[in-house]
């Protein structure tokens, strides 16, 4: 008779409460998979950022304007590869709720610094030729049933046109791919030239520049030299790297990484002691069986292994069920039609499922599995 | 009729007090449903206590014109004519010297630093005048003094203090060539208010150069909640593409910008409900299938089949009202009053706290119970069918 058999009769024994913690263990990985899987989404901005690339905003705040000026000087700075500057326009399709993240850009440098912005070479071709023209993300495109050749309407919600209208019209000339799984395609690009010229006040001013350095080792220097060509004007700057800008960024709504954190900590925590409690119990409905066992010459540590094997087993079917499913629910959100961030469970999260899966198996098993290995057969066999 | 209910109250009793004999299974279904309640109870009491602060904050008596389609303040942005003609228009109440009550506001973000995390937040910052001042309710200087029109001076909300540096009392802060300094504290009585940096409103439109421009106009309306004459003369003005709304409606439509956080909370609790089911189902289980002979001995001298159906369904029951208590004293613990601050509608930081009322109490107790009942009514069910033979079957 082979320990799985054992194992698997034993785990068998009671189908119910077999099922019931599995489905807890299950429950708990289910969370764990997918609640992870939106952090790291979440977390994706910042892990995304190149290490060559510098944001350059208002020192007051980054919704303050600076003078369309800097960007010929911060140019002309050593260890720069490329500078865009770019406006929040405020858009919105249709509707004041359906916003589309706008950004009306300098045409000719906005591939260069931001390389994960994928077009084809007609599309670029178009985009920089067309001043109505306007390149919009997978995403989005897909949400609004955009495609190349469209002439759509973006409202803005903070300028309007001279004549008093916020519909500004666009030529969508390229849907753009990121270059890798989660990078945004929910933004759309207009140039930045068609917008100054058409809104009707607080011209000639932009919201901030993207920088792209020759060399990440080059940052600092860069970022000092901007910084002090602009100290003691109305206009200071505050350089930082983009992946600095986008962490704090996404610190503003608040601790979410805290909140997420403390769900999956909560959900491992109740399996914990559901299916801990459940093993325990189980064993000691067989405390007369192991002795049982011990006397026919079976050893103490092939019995504890046995019980920690059952453990382990629940805890495997149970969390690769999860694991499983999180799959699917990761699926169902990334084709639903909204403004989120791309889902990936990666190879990451997979190995902390399976550390923490023999976690739990080994943390649940060990109680029963050490009383079992200590238990006397005198006593065993008399507690019947 | 009252044999029966003796009967019954007679299992009810003994499982109650042989619960000390199933502790720890008793206890894991007990922890489990109370944490299951203190996430629900968690997500809630945020969503509520941000709910409270932009309901708190908005009133009745004061409406707010912006211009159309803005959706807030920050996007807002108005011309000096603009607040000029609208100042004119019906059903705004008047001073004693017959001039109307309104305040033109400028809307600027700055960076503050957010305790907590030590990163940079937008923190708004209102130019105002003394008659802006006189709009809100329940405003008070707390500490120093209020600002000198045409001086660069700060005054501060207590809920900027509360969660971010960098404007603590007589600090000099530096924007673009000009120092400010802060010269006084504010409270507002919690509202949304209090998150904000308050100065001249003209200092602000020389400093930030804005012109003569404004973002806003607040009015005071000589009828509390009727905005049907300031908006019939922004509609028959073609020069005004403008929104007008009472303050109340305006801050309420912010404070749904958490809704789905609720929905979240609900799904991820529920979702943990599952989980913590299945805990319960398998004390209560356990709970019958210990007891079996004992039952099966009650069954075999005379109790009716109902009384052990009831009585395990109110064992359940009780453990998982009590998981609920427990699961709603920590969380009233833990989060009730707890200050946050999360980015608002306006782009900026609302620091609210968090606030478990009565009802969200009750929500966690409702969800406690349903657990309770779905995990005892089908071990219940075993209960009440176990064959009387089992009494003497098992002997043990």
């Amino acid at each position: 008779m082979s320990d799985l058999y054992l194992i698997f009769k034993n785990l068998t024994r009671k189908p119910l409460r077999l099922f019931l913690t599995v489905f807890a263990t299950f429950i708990a990985f289910l969370i764990y998979g997918s609640i992870t899987a939106f952090q790291v989404a979440l977390d994706s901005g910042v892990e995304l950022s190149a290490d060559d690339r510098l944001v350059t905003v208002n020192k007051i705040n980054f919704t303050q304007p600076l003078p369309i000026s800097y960007v010929n000087k911060v140019k002309a700075i050593e260890g720069i590869e490329g500078v865009v500057h770019m406006n929040w326009f405020g858009g919105y399709y249709q509707d004041p709720r359906q916003q589309v993240l706008t950004f009306a850009v300098d045409q000719d440098s906005l591939l260069d610094v931001y390389d994960e912005i994928l077009l084809s070479e007609e599309e670029r071709t178009n985009w920089e030729q067309n001043r109505q023209a306007v390149i919009v993300g997978q995403s989005i495109a897909q949400i609004h049933g955009w495609k190349v050749g469209d002439r759509i309407p973006l409202n803005s919600n903070i300028f309007s046109q001279q004549d008093g209208s916020s519909t500004w019209e666009f030529d969508v000339v390229g849907v753009y791919k990121g270059a890798e799984a989660q990078t945004d395609t929910n933004s759309v690009y207009i140039h930045y030239k068609y917008f100054n010229e058409t809104q009707s006040f607080g011209g000639d001013y932009i919201g901030w520049m993207g920088i792209r350095t020759q060399d990440p080792a080059l940052n600092e220097q860069v970022i000092k030299a901007i910084d002090e060509m602009f100290v003691n004007t109305t206009f200071e700057t505050e350089t930082v790297p983009e992946k600095a800008f986008n962490k704090a960024f996404i610190e503003q709504a608040g601790n979410i990484g805290l909140i997420l954190g403390s769900i999956v900590a909560a959900a491992f925590f109740i399996i914990l002691v559901i299916v801990g409690n459940s093993m325990v119990l189980s064993v000691r409905e067989r405390t007369n069986e192991i002795g049982v066992m011990k006397t026919l010459g079976f050893q103490s540590s092939r019995i504890f292994r046995m019980v920690l094997g059952e453990s382990l087993l629940v805890a495997f079917i149970g969390g690769g069920l999860g694991i499983t499913l999180s799959y699917g629910v990761v699926f169902l959100f990334n084709n639903a039609p909204i403004q989120l961030p791309v889902l990936v469970i990666n190879s990451e999260i997979l190995l902390r499922a399976l550390a923490y899966i023999a976690g739990l198996g080994l943390i649940t098993g060990i109680i029963p599995a050490v009383s079992a290995l200590r238990l006397n057969i005198i006593t065993a066999l008399s507690r019947g | 009729m009252s044999k029966m209910l003796s009967q019954i109250w007679a299992v009810v009793v003994m499982n109650i007090r042989s619960l000390p004999q199933r502790i720890w299974m008793s206890l894991a279904a007990v922890f489990a449903i109370s944490v299951v309640v203190a996430v629900l109870l968690s997500f809630l009491s945020m969503v509520k206590g941000f709910q409270h602060t932009l309901e708190g904050t908005g009133s009745e008596e004061v409406a707010i014109v912006t211009r159309s389609g803005s959706r807030s303040e920050l996007n807002s942005s108005l011309s000096r004519d603009e607040v000029n003609i609208v100042s004119t228009a019906p059903g705004i109440a008047k001073d004693e010297s017959d001039n109307p009550i309104y305040s033109p506001e400028l809307y600027v973000v700055v960076d503050g630093i957010k305790r907590s995390s030590q990163t940079e937040v937008n923190l708004p910052m209102r130019g105002i005048s003394l008659a802006g001042f006189a709009l809100r309710d329940r405003v008070e200087i707390t500490a120093g003094r209020m600002f000198i029109p045409g001086n660069n001076e700060i005054v501060v909300g207590e809920g900027v203090l509360r969660e971010f540096d960098g404007f603590e009392l007589g600090k000099k802060i530096k924007f673009g060539k000009t120092n400010w300094e802060v010269v006084g504290t504010f409270s507002t009585g919690g509202s949304a208010f209090e998150s904000e940096l308050w100065a001249d409103a003209r200092t602000v439109q020389t400093q930030f150069q804005r012109g003569s421009s404004f973002q806003t106009i607040r009015l005071r309306l000589s009828n509390p909640g009727d905005v049907a004459g300031i908006k019939k003369l922004i509609d028959d003005d073609p020069r005004l593409i403008l929104d007008v709304e009472t303050e109340a409606d305006y801050f309420a439509e912010q404070g749904a910008a958490l809704e789905g956080t609720i929905g979240f909370g609900w799904i991820i609790s529920i979702v943990m409900s599952l989980g913590a089911l299945a805990g319960a189902l398998n004390t209560m289980y356990t709970s019958v299938s210990t007891r079996a002979s004992e039952i099966a001995t009650l069954r075999a001298i005379g109790f009716s089949n109902l009384s052990a159906f009831i009585g395990t369904l109110v064992e359940s029951i009780v453990l998982s009202v009590l998981g609920g208590i427990v699961g709603a004293l920590v969380s009233f613990a833990f989060m009730d009053g707890l200050s946050a601050s999360t980015l608002g509608a306006s782009f900026t930081q609302i620091v609210f706290t968090f606030d478990l009322t009565p009802e969200l109490f009750q929500s966690g107790i409702a969800l406690a119970l349903i657990i309770g009942v779905v995990g005892g009514f089908f071990p219940a069910w075993q209960a009440a069918r176990l064959p009387v033979i089992v009494a003497f079957r098992r002997g043990n």
